[in-house]
């Protein structure tokens, strides 16, 4: 209870600002990558070009990527948003262009045969049918995000990474629970909060699918 | 209506349409037929602008549809595919609205389209139209799939091997309702298929098509009596050998792979053969080759002794069936008789074969789907 006395405001303020980078850097990473995803999936001979490529920046490991926007774009909340936003790019986009490319040709041809516009048969027949899938990469997106936001603090832009990092220099597991265990429940709290939205946005024609 | 004009379509080196010219009268059912990768389906996709020819030019209503936007001229032009493709993320009646949706018709005009429609195919709009496709059983979404290409009332309508997923029963079903909206509606239809009769039962008129080119046009009936080709009359014999169910005879269904053997046969040769064959029943012949009767491994058992021959152990009276008796007699009396299969007799009482459960399943799936192997 000391230990709440103590950090209970820090801790609260901490939490707020890691969740407005988890919000802010999903949200633009997943209006990236689902324009993104539909253009390759248009062009499915070049994306299978350029999915390997952007999948290679997911590989670049955090530290040196939030390291290297620091440098150009300095100590701001701007740099770890960006960050963060790429890395929420490529579940995402990846979800968006296999679950728009697995939908079958037959609804495809029905929507052409119907005299849909290109543009209709996206908004209407292929994006509802690629939901599922585009909301499972969302959900993957966003729990990766809480865990990387705690890169944050390494650049002192605080979020829940503070604790962690000031708990591992400072040898207090105290701490380093106290970054954890929030960060723990903020992913679950999310992944609750997007099934809702899942309930939402897939129709309910495929939601027995999956 | 439809007029195709020297229409040429290659994939890379193979032709698929080759100079194809024909036209279509308003109002009339065309059926294209032809054995696979004769351009049947090429042919139709040009007609809504799903594929593009090469060359030649195609007219839709005295309009060369090239010259129209490809979107419009779908919409004026009903499409119905073989793998239905209702949309599973739209409701039955979203389905079915789709069309006059695009149109910019009014939201009530829709309903009322949707529940006339699904009247005429005895769909109750209050059981079904709030439905997804996934609830519905495959000839239900097909009869959907139709009312869909209907909805718009285009005067035209393609149809892609509309039936040849579904299975027999609905098939026919369907191919009655079919012809009943065609002449209750007049629209002009083109229809693809590769089954004959089909072809024959719903066509005004058939256009038999093979690499490419169209080898005869006709009615069915003329088409019956003077097919042009060795392939065609081909493809009219393979569609009349499914004859008329209650013509059928136990020869019809029997398999004639029996195991048989005389009664001189000693005991052990028997068991040996029944453990080779994975049998539990021998038919048992007499010496001038007629039917005895059977002996199971049970009555061996029973026997007890294994020296002897199989003539020693007095054999079953199983049922027996005339060859030239109805199919339908011969199941009625498998089913009653709990015998495991009902022995077929030739005239001289000799064995011609039996009929199984299999076997009866196999002749069935032969007679309905054509020879299965």
């Amino acid at each position: 209870m000391i230990f709440f006395e103590t950090y209970g405001d820090r801790l609260i303020t901490a939490f707020q600002v890691h969740l407005f980078y988890v919000l802010t850097s999903v949200t633009i990473g997943f209006a990236i990558a689902l324009v993104l995803g539909i253009l390759l999936s248009r062009v499915p001979q070049y994306a299978k070009v350029i999915m390997p490529l952007l999948s290679v920046f997911q590989t670049i490991p955090g530290i040196v990527f939030i390291g290297i926007l620091f440098l150009y774009l300095g100590m701001i909340p701007a740099t770890v948003i960006s960050a963060l936003a790429v890395y929420a790019i490529f579940p995402i986009l990846k979800n968006t262009y296999t679950g728009l490319l697995d939908i079958k040709k037959e609804y495809i041809e029905a929507a052409k045969g119907c005299g849909m516009s290109p543009f209709q048969t996206l908004l209407e027949v292929e994006l509802p049918l690629a939901s599922p899938s585009i909301i499972a990469g969302l959900r993957m997106s966003t729990i990766y995000t809480v865990s990387w936001a705690v890169l944050a603090a390494m650049i002192g832009l605080g979020g829940l990474g503070e604790f962690i990092y000031i708990g591992i220099a400072s040898n207090n597991d105290q701490l380093i629970l106290a970054g954890a265990i929030p960060s723990a429940i903020m992913a679950i709290g999310l992944s609750l909060l997007i099934d809702v939205l899942r309930r939402v946005v897939v129709p309910k024609g495929i939601r027995s699918v999956k | 209506m439809i007029r195709f004009e020297n229409v040429k379509k290659k994939y890379g080196n193979t032709v698929i349409l080759d100079n194809l010219s024909f036209n279509i009268e308003p109002g009339e059912f065309v059926v294209l037929i032809g054995p696979s990768g004769c351009g049947k389906t090429t042919t139709l996709k040009s007609i809504n602008r799903l594929i593009k020819p090469d060359q030649g030019k195609i007219f839709v209503n005295g309009q060369e549809i090239s010259q129209v936007n490809p979107v419009k001229l779908r919409r004026k032009i009903g499409y119905v595919i073989q793998q239905i493709g209702l949309f599973p993320n739209m409701t039955i009646e979203q389905n079915i609205g789709v069309v006059p949706k695009r149109l910019k018709y009014e939201k009530k005009e829709i309903q009322k389209i949707t529940r006339d429609l699904m009247e005429m195919v005895d769909m109750s709009f209050e059981e079904y139209a709030h439905k997804y496709p996934s609830e519905l059983s495959g000839g239900q979404q097909q009869r959907i799939g139709v009312l869909r290409a209907l909805a718009a009332s285009p005067p035209i309508v393609l149809m892609d091997e509309p039936f040849g997923a579904l299975d027999p029963m609905t098939r026919a079903t369907l191919q009655k309702e079919i012809g009943k909206l065609h002449k209750k509606l007049n629209k002009t239809i083109v229809f693809v298929t590769h089954d004959m009769n089909e072809a024959l039962d719903l066509a005004d008129k058939i256009i038999f098509m093979e690499q490419g080119k169209i080898v005869q046009m006709a009615t069915p009936e003329e088409m019956l009596a003077n097919p042009a080709s060795p392939l065609i009359r081909d493809f009219m014999r393979k569609s009349s050998l499914a004859t008329d169910p209650l013509n059928l005879t136990a020869a019809d269904f029997m398999s004639a792979n029996v195991i048989s053997v005389q009664k001189k046969k000693s005991i052990r040769e028997c068991t040996d053969i029944m453990a080779r064959q994975h049998i539990d029943s021998l038919v048992i012949k007499n010496e001038d080759e007629t039917y005895a009767g059977v002996v199971t491994i049970k009555d061996i058992k029973k026997h007890g002794k294994s020296s002897g021959t199989i003539g020693e152990i007095e054999p079953y009276q199983n049922i027996t069936s005339d060859i030239l008796e109805n199919a339908k007699d011969s199941f009625d009396k498998l089913y009653n008789s709990g015998d495991n299969y009902v022995v077929v007799l030739n005239n001289d009482q000799t064995v011609a074969g039996i009929i199984s459960k299999t076997s009866m399943a196999t002749a069935m799936a032969d007679t309905l789907w054509g020879d299965m192997q």
